[in-house]
């Protein structure tokens, strides 16, 4: 009888997947994620697009918060640096959008070392309060910045033709949206095994053990914050593309929180727990509106009024009540239910 | 010069309002060791009560003013009863995210028992105008200095003397030994949330009195972080002091430089401070033994 699951080579440790199965239920959900496009209505697609691009930004988040474990306030900071990067570079001068996607990267990335450069030196919670002031210095500077970024006017932004295809139609942006989502999944699952992702993962667990097996801590940091703020850079840019126009008031900075919101509910440092954690956090406000609409008509009344405020409670209140019922999040609840599968009715 | 001098004071009687917040960080830093990233939501919340107790009850100065800090020291317990406390002992990063949390809820909650509209908060005094050498003064920004001051002062006395006070400071310098001394942390932790709660919401309701009561009001709290950040996180004085610092920066630069400026100078000074000095003017070096 299988008692447990044991790795018995550092292969088994660092394998992508650990079960053959895995490969055959991530393929049945890809094709149903190509086909989906062409059964849903318009209105169900936008949540799927919007999934996948909050994906995207939930697992570069989650290079720095989950695997390095510090905390970024100002997440919608390197979101909307990536989307006027492409806006300008794309819209503005008439690059190759894949240019755009570029720059969508790096440009944050390098805001993320002028950022994270002074306040990654210390320890604790500085990356904390210098990133949630970034996202509101970010926002003075593109407003100041005109003859660059049209201030208060915000960038017009088309969808883009690549290669020959046109992503214009809502399905077709759809699939780019995926490809992204789906690439992001593979590099942050193999930054994760690789040496500089065991780094960061040591430096999260113990940062004094993590220095003294060598690991430079200040470079090391800084490499998972430029990593967090290219992912970001880029889903920002799908976003802006997405609302086909970009402008400060298009990334409020509720999207820091529900960012964060997304890593606690999935589960901190999982892949899995992003993607769970993105799709619960999407599909709450509209889930406790239908609710509430089947109630009565009255509160569903009071709720179009203020639909941003009860997002916002509802992101707090899930992360208070995560944090303190379900800390190991969504995966840790899934990890629960397995070994009681697999266990029944021993306990362990 | 006549100008400069303007600037100066009005920076002084904003810098005072962020001192006093930022003080309310320090304090809660300094006993339980986590920033408390819903503090500005919690002035917010005094300084709207502060207003519905003199609309509904009564406008008397008296009546606002103890009614206010009842209903602060009630706010903080409760904070620190409800969401915190089943919190202790978990690792600083949660319970940090929980007060993120905290600080949302707060904040759309405001939208939802009050309104989205700026009130004015009217006590019959603090909008009345005095002259100062040929610098006209509002009574409340002189007001809110002298709070300051004589807060500044108390808090001196109270962790120098009180017994109480050295208890709190000995839970922060090291909770278990304090443990061991028969203090119990709990109540320390309890106290240092009311504290913070009032010393924070006597700056929000100064802020109602020279200006207006908007949700947008929770950024003072966004604003006094670089004041801790300046005077030092654990330094209850220091963040102060800090405060003025800061309203003064922040004021010089909004009138030489642009308006756009004041807005974020606050911010640059943290990532400036964190380069030169990262544990502030008056915080202490943390010294890390392995």
């Amino acid at each position: 009888m299988r008692t447990g699951d044991y790795k018995q080579s550092y292969g088994e440790l660092v394998a992508l997947v650990d079960s053959p199965p895995v490969w055959l239920w991530s393929a049945v959900l890809v094709l149903a994620l190509i086909v989906a496009p062409h059964l849903l209505n318009s209105y169900a697609l936008s949540f799927l697009t919007i999934i996948l691009i909050t994906v995207t930004g939930a697992l570069g988040l989650n290079v720095l918060t989950g695997y390095t474990g510090l905390i970024s306030l100002g997440h919608v900071g390197f979101l909307v640096t990536g989307a006027y990067a492409y806006a300008i570079l794309v819209s503005k001068y008439h690059m190759h959008p894949l240019i755009g996607f570029l720059g969508a990267g790096v440009v944050p990335a390098i805001a993320s070392l002028i950022v994270g450069a002074p306040s990654l030196r210390l320890k604790g919670l500085y990356l904390a309060i210098t990133t949630l002031a970034f996202s509101f210095i970010i926002n003075s500077v593109i407003l100041e910045m005109r003859w660059l970024t049209n201030g208060a006017r915000g960038l017009q932004v088309q969808r883009p033709e690549m290669f020959g295809i046109s992503f214009d139609s809502d399905a077709a942006f759809t699939y780019l949206c995926l490809g992204v989502a789906v690439l992001t999944l593979f590099a942050t699952l193999n930054i994760r095994r690789s040496r500089v992702g065991r780094a960061f993962v040591a430096i999260r667990d113990n940062d004094t053990a993590a220095r003294v097996m060598g690991i430079n801590l200040h470079a090391t940091k800084l490499v998972a914050f430029a990593t967090c703020a290219f992912i970001t850079g880029i889903a920002g840019a799908l976003y802006g593309i997405y609302l086909s126009f970009v402008s400060v008031e298009g990334f409020p900075f509720l999207l820091s929180i529900e960012a964060l919101a997304i890593l606690i509910v999935g589960g901190l440092g999982s892949a899995l727990g992003a993607v769970l954690g993105t799709i619960l956090i999407v599909l709450l406000p509209e889930a406790t509106r239908l609710v509430f609409s089947l109630l009565s008509s009255q509160m569903d009344a009071m709720l179009t009024t203020g639909a941003q405020e009860l997002k916002s409670m509802l992101y707090g209140l899930v992360i208070i009540l995560f944090l303190r019922f379900q800390p190991r999040g969504l995966v840790g609840a899934w990890h629960d239910i397995k070994r009681a599968w697999v266990h029944w009715p021993l306990r362990y | 010069m006549q100008y400069l001098l303007q600037l100066l004071i009005s920076g002084l009687a904003i810098g005072a309002i962020y001192g006093l917040i930022a003080m309310g960080f320090a304090v809660i830093y300094k006993s339980t060791g986590l920033v408390n990233f819903a503090q500005g939501e919690m002035t917010m919340i005094t300084a709207y009560i502060a207003w519905t107790i003199s609309t509904t009850v009564s406008g008397n100065v008296f009546v606002v003013a103890i009614g206010a800090v009842l209903a602060a020291v009630l706010l903080g317990l409760i904070i620190e009863r409800v969401v915190m406390r089943p919190m202790l002992g978990e690792p600083v990063f949660a319970t940090v995210m929980v007060t993120i949390g905290l600080a949302v809820i707060l904040r759309s909650a405001i939208n939802f028992i009050w309104d989205a509209y700026p009130h004015g908060l009217d006590i019959g005094m603090g909008r009345g105008i005095v002259h100062l050498g040929g610098i006209g003064v509002r009574t409340g920004q002189i007001g809110v200095i002298a709070t300051l001051l004589a807060l500044l002062a108390a808090i001196w006395a109270f962790f120098r003397y009180s017994k109480i006070g050295v208890a709190m400071r000995a839970v922060a310098a090291d909770d278990r030994t304090a443990l061991l001394m028969g203090i119990s942390a709990i109540r320390v932790h309890a106290l240092a949330w009311a504290a913070s709660s009032v010393i924070a919401g006597i700056g929000g309701v100064f802020f109602a009195l020279s200006y207006d009561l908007s949700p947008a009001m929770f950024q003072l709290g966004l604003k006094a972080f670089p004041a801790t950040i300046l005077g030092g996180l654990d330094a209850v004085l220091g963040s102060g002091l800090g405060g003025l610092l800061i309203g003064i920066t922040e004021n010089l630069a909004g009138g030489y430089i642009g308006s756009d400026m004041k807005e974020i100078t606050g911010f640059a000074m943290i990532i400036v401070v964190l380069m030169i000095r990262p544990f502030g003017i008056f915080g202490e070096r943390d010294i890390e033994r392995v």
